[in-house]
């Protein structure tokens, strides 16, 4: 993980440059306008967990922000505590008012956060108005900027610290974002199911997310106190917290640059909104560099003439509206949502992301998507033991009495099963027969109606997926779901997640504990992708991989886990017949290794071949049991897959 | 006691227009699992044209044209703003896309109708008078009428008409409705058009009690959300019921407590009831096939 000399010259010039800025600008107006930006892009950096990574939409953001810098401000005011103090107390009391929120608000899919965050907003100005005898109320609140050892700083001297703490939230944000953790982000955002089932629990991750999100907005917020020396209610509105987004959007998400671009525009957008003379300049401009990339895209015919109508108009709609209009305060809030549906529909990545995907189209090379993870594997790092040893004697898995009832169907109708452990038990049985209604009710993904399954001694029958998963049963899926946007190796990174204990602190710190994890688990992914036949492709991105390889990746991510017990949902769908035979051999290894299998599949010389005891269902119901030549030649089994009825033999 | 049933009275009214804009909210979530973050906005809007209709008509001519005006917004709406984000599956894209539109909507009425709050006058008369013990004004019993008609109206309008079935249908299952047939582009943009309709309705009859003003959106339209969540998204008499508790909680934290703090208890009850039942009180539990 060095950095090449191209990238360190390029941070410490920039480092550099940050600080010789106030230099070159002395003037004090501009010293303050870009500690704000310094501020702000603290706060967006931080909202881009949210946002950019798990991919919800927090509108409470200002409201975050005013949490952290009244907490600050009334620390000092009140207490006259010292900025030592009064930063990590905002951070702290912003980081639990963002657990209150998300706690509830993320138990249920859908714009849940949205509305809650929404609400919250409201709140918290209603609080701060009303509880004059903590925040002085509407008059606000006046302080100094901080002292250290007696010497209180100036504007230059501040911006120094803001600036400071900037470079460190980046440098912490950025190795969060590349540890396991940011990895874990976006796997749920890709596949909520799978995320789950390999023991990453979406609540629990998106969560984590938003309280740090919370906790970097109390930061910029604490900040924003000391810079501005005053603080009154009406600053952390619904309006600011549009701005927020607009900027983290504009900029781009899912970068370091995006927010801090971000920051810059939002700062500067009232000054250009102020003077209609530049504003007139800068529709201009935008509307000249739309009309010729228009121009260039119809020509290379990478465009068609539908999708350059729009924001050719808009852009050239907007510099003739700014020469109609002689006064532009009354229209800056309509300009501004112009600004969000534009950036929403034809800039989505934002300004980074576009400059992006011209270099991409320019030098292919000079982007890297991601991280090219270049370890070898080997056949001793495939094994591991379970997190949590077998020590049940006998079964496994046993199922009792399972009712999964659909409104009036009922897909599982008291079914019982009974896995030995160490066995590979074939479960088969015609289409819509239940299969994989049972996979999803042994997962945890569907909540039997009635019934319990115990597994290695505990009734996990009203666990979430995501324990189950962590008590040992790993699985693959029937239509796949790979967590397309991240590589091969990544994939089987993801099902490793469980084998990390680096705290965020280590995270941070890049300590030596969280550098080992690290080398472990990739040394152990590709060894997997070996053992399943992937290593050529292990920084392939999974979505780009042929339907046979994909099944093959999700073997390879479910034994990541460690499993005692694996359930394969027709891992032989879509492979040629070498490869079903490859298959067979590694079911066959996976045994040897004294994991326990399921295996739900059509092929039936496959089931057949390999399982020890076969189940069939047929309506929800077991119809037969047993060795697999038993089965073959059981006469409810032969009806339930031929039809039948009509030619009953007499007994 | 009378001043606990005036309380009573005035928390019922405030809450059914809450209830209606929540029943909005409840239309085009059940098309497009998306709602209109601009609802608010196209409530105010149908206030303010109401009010600038109502001095060249009689008031009861007004209503209709005041509705047609917001089912044509709330189609435009749906154009602009959801439909792309649909296409592109981008929660993020509609969530912002309906809130840059609400301010767009905002300010174009700040430039035409001004900031100041307007009076809208009351097509029934102002003196109040005592139903059961509890102390009215006409034009709260109009507001809670008119809220209950205009929701039992579109709810017979899905039962009973077959445009009411393809909406029922898309509601329930998107694609498969759409195999089936059914242009559920349409039917999506028709909800819309209830939901903004239904909106710019309960803008004209709650005006006269709050007065019109391009600001009178942006708190109801939170408030039904709050609503909406407490009653639970797919549940019609979530909605009643969520409004009057909301309705209710606010007018008597309003007395006793202090005005100050009448919107504190409806986002406590709303995360209340997200951490107990997430579905809302009423909702209920889908499972997600997978």
């Amino acid at each position: 993980m060095s950095m090449s000399a191209t990238k360190k010259v390029l941070v410490i010039s920039g480092l550099a440059g940050l600080a010789m800025l106030p230099h070159l600008w002395p003037n004090p107006y501009y010293v303050h306008l870009m500690v704000v930006i310094g501020i702000y892009a603290i706060l967006l950096l931080g909202l881009d967990f949210v946002v950019g990574y798990v991919g919800e939409v927090s509108l409470g953001h200002a409201a975050l922000f005013g949490v952290g810098a009244y907490t600050a401000g009334v620390l000092n005011f009140q207490l006259g505590a010292p900025f030592v103090l009064t930063v990590p107390a905002a951070i702290a009391v912003s980081a639990v008012f963002g657990l209150i929120l998300a706690l509830p608000a993320l138990r249920v899919n859908g714009p849940y956060l949205a509305m809650v965050t929404l609400a919250f907003g409201t709140i918290v100005q209603i609080l701060i108005n009303e509880m004059t005898f903590l925040t002085n109320g509407p008059m606000g609140i006046t302080m100094d900027k901080p002292s250290f050892f007696g010497h209180r700083l100036n504007s230059g001297e501040y911006y120094y610290i803001v600036m400071a703490l900037l470079v460190l939230t980046i440098v912490v944000v950025h190795r969060i974002l590349k540890s396991y953790l940011g990895r874990a982000f976006e796997a749920l955002r890709d596949s909520p199911v799978a995320s789950d089932c390999m023991a990453v629990s979406v609540y629990r991750y998106k969560v984590y997310a938003f309280v740090i999100s919370a906790a970097l907005a109390g930061l910029a917020g604490s900040l924003f106190v000391y810079s501005e020396e005053y603080i009154s209610p009406d600053t952390y509105s619904f309006h600011l917290t549009i701005q927020f987004l607009l900027a983290l959007i504009m900029g781009g998400r899912k970068t370091r640059s995006g927010p801090i671009l971000g920051a810059i525009i939002i700062v500067m957008l009232p000054n250009v909104l102020a003077d209609i003379g530049l504003f007139r300049q800068i529709a201009l401009g935008l509307a000249a560099f739309a009309v010729v990339y228009s121009a260039y895209g119809l020509a290379r015919k990478r465009l068609s003439p539908r999708q350059v109508a729009i924001p050719l108009a808009f852009t050239v709609g907007l510099s003739v509206f700014s020469h109609r209009i002689s006064d532009i305060t009354d229209y800056r809030l309509t300009i501004f949502g112009l600004l969000i549906l534009f950036v929403v529909y034809y800039l989505p990545d934002g300004i980074m992301g576009f400059l992006r995907s011209l270099v991409q189209q320019v030098r292919p090379q000079w982007v890297r998507r991601h991280e090219w993870i270049l370890d070898k594997g080997d056949a001793e790092h495939v094994w591991a033991p379970p997190d949590h040893a077998v020590t049940v004697k006998g079964n496994l898995l046993e199922a009792r009495g399972l009712v999964m009832q659909f409104g009036g169907l009922r897909a599982l109708d008291m079914v019982d099963l009974h896995v030995a452990k160490g066995s590979v038990h074939g479960l088969i049985g015609p289409n819509g027969s239940g299969k994989s209604t049972m996979m999803n009710v042994l997962t945890g993904i569907y909540r039997p109606t009635a019934g319990e399954i115990e597994f290695n001694g505990k009734i996990i029958s009203a666990c979430t997926p995501s324990d189950i998963a962590g008590e040992g049963i790993a699985r693959t899926f029937q239509n796949v779901q790979l967590f397309g946007e991240l590589t091969a190796i990544e994939n089987v990174l993801v099902g490793l997640h469980h084998t990390y204990r680096s705290s965020l602190l280590d995270l941070m710190l890049h300590t030596r504990r969280s550098r080992r994890e690290e080398h472990e688990a990739r040394m152990r992914a590709a060894s997997l992708l070996k053992f399943v036949g992937l290593a050529e492709l292990a920084n392939e991105e999974a979505k780009n991989l042929p339907y046979g390889k994909q099944r093959l990746l999700e073997i390879a991510r479910a034994l990541a886990l460690n499993p005692s017990l694996l359930l394969l949902d027709e891992p032989a769908a879509g492979l040629t017949a070498p490869d079903i035979k490859e298959l067979v051999g590694m079911i066959q290894k996976i045994r040897g290794h004294g994991i326990t299998v399921i295996l739900i599949e059509h092929h039936m010389d496959v089931v057949m071949g390999i399982s020890d005891t076969v189940s069939v269902l047929d309506f929800g119901q077991k119809i037969a049991e047993g060795k697999p030549a038993e089965v073959q030649s059981d006469q409810k089994v032969i009806e339930a897959y031929l039809g039948g009825g009509a030619e009953q033999q007499p007994a | 006691m009378d001043v606990l049933s005036q309380l009573l009275g005035s928390g019922v009214a405030v809450g059914m227009i809450y209830a209606v804009i929540a029943f909005g909210y409840q239309l085009t979530f059940a098309t497009s699992r998306t709602l209109n973050f601009g609802q608010g906005e196209a409530l105010m809007l149908g206030a303010l044209v109401g009010l600038s209709l109502v001095g060249h008509m009689n008031y009861w001519l007004m209503l209709p044209i005041v509705m047609l005006f917001g089912a044509v917004q709330g189609a435009v709406v749906e154009r602009v703003a959801v439909r792309p984000a649909i296409k592109s599956k981008s929660e993020f894209g509609w969530i912002m896309a309906t809130i840059a539109l609400g301010i767009i909507f905002k300010n174009v009425a700040e430039n035409i109708w001004g900031h100041d709050q307007l009076p809208f006058p009351s097509p029934v008369s102002q003196t109040p008078f005592t139903v059961l013990g509890v102390h009215m004004v006409p034009m709260q019993v109009m507001v809670i009428g008119g809220a209950l008609l205009m929701m039992l109206a579109v709810e017979l309008f899905n039962r009973r008409s077959i445009y009411g079935k393809a909406f029922v249908a898309t509601a329930s299952d998107l694609d498969a409705a759409g195999l089936m047939g059914i242009n559920t582009n349409l039917v999506i943009t028709f909800s819309y058009a209830l939901s903004s309709m239904t909106a710019a309705f309960a803008g004209v009859l709650v005006a006269p009690i709050t007065l019109a003003g391009a600001e009178m959106g942006a708190v109801l339209g939170l408030k039904a959300f709050a609503v909406a969540i407490i009653g639970g998204l797919n549940s019609g008499v979530g909605v009643i019921v969520g409004g009057l508790i909301l309705g209710i909680a606010e007018t008597t934290t309003a007395y006793y407590i202090s005005t100050g703090y009448k919107d504190v208890p409806g986002l406590v009850l709303l995360l209340l009831v997200l951490a107990v039942k997430p579905a809302g009180l009423f909702g209920k539990t889908v499972i997600k096939k997978v």
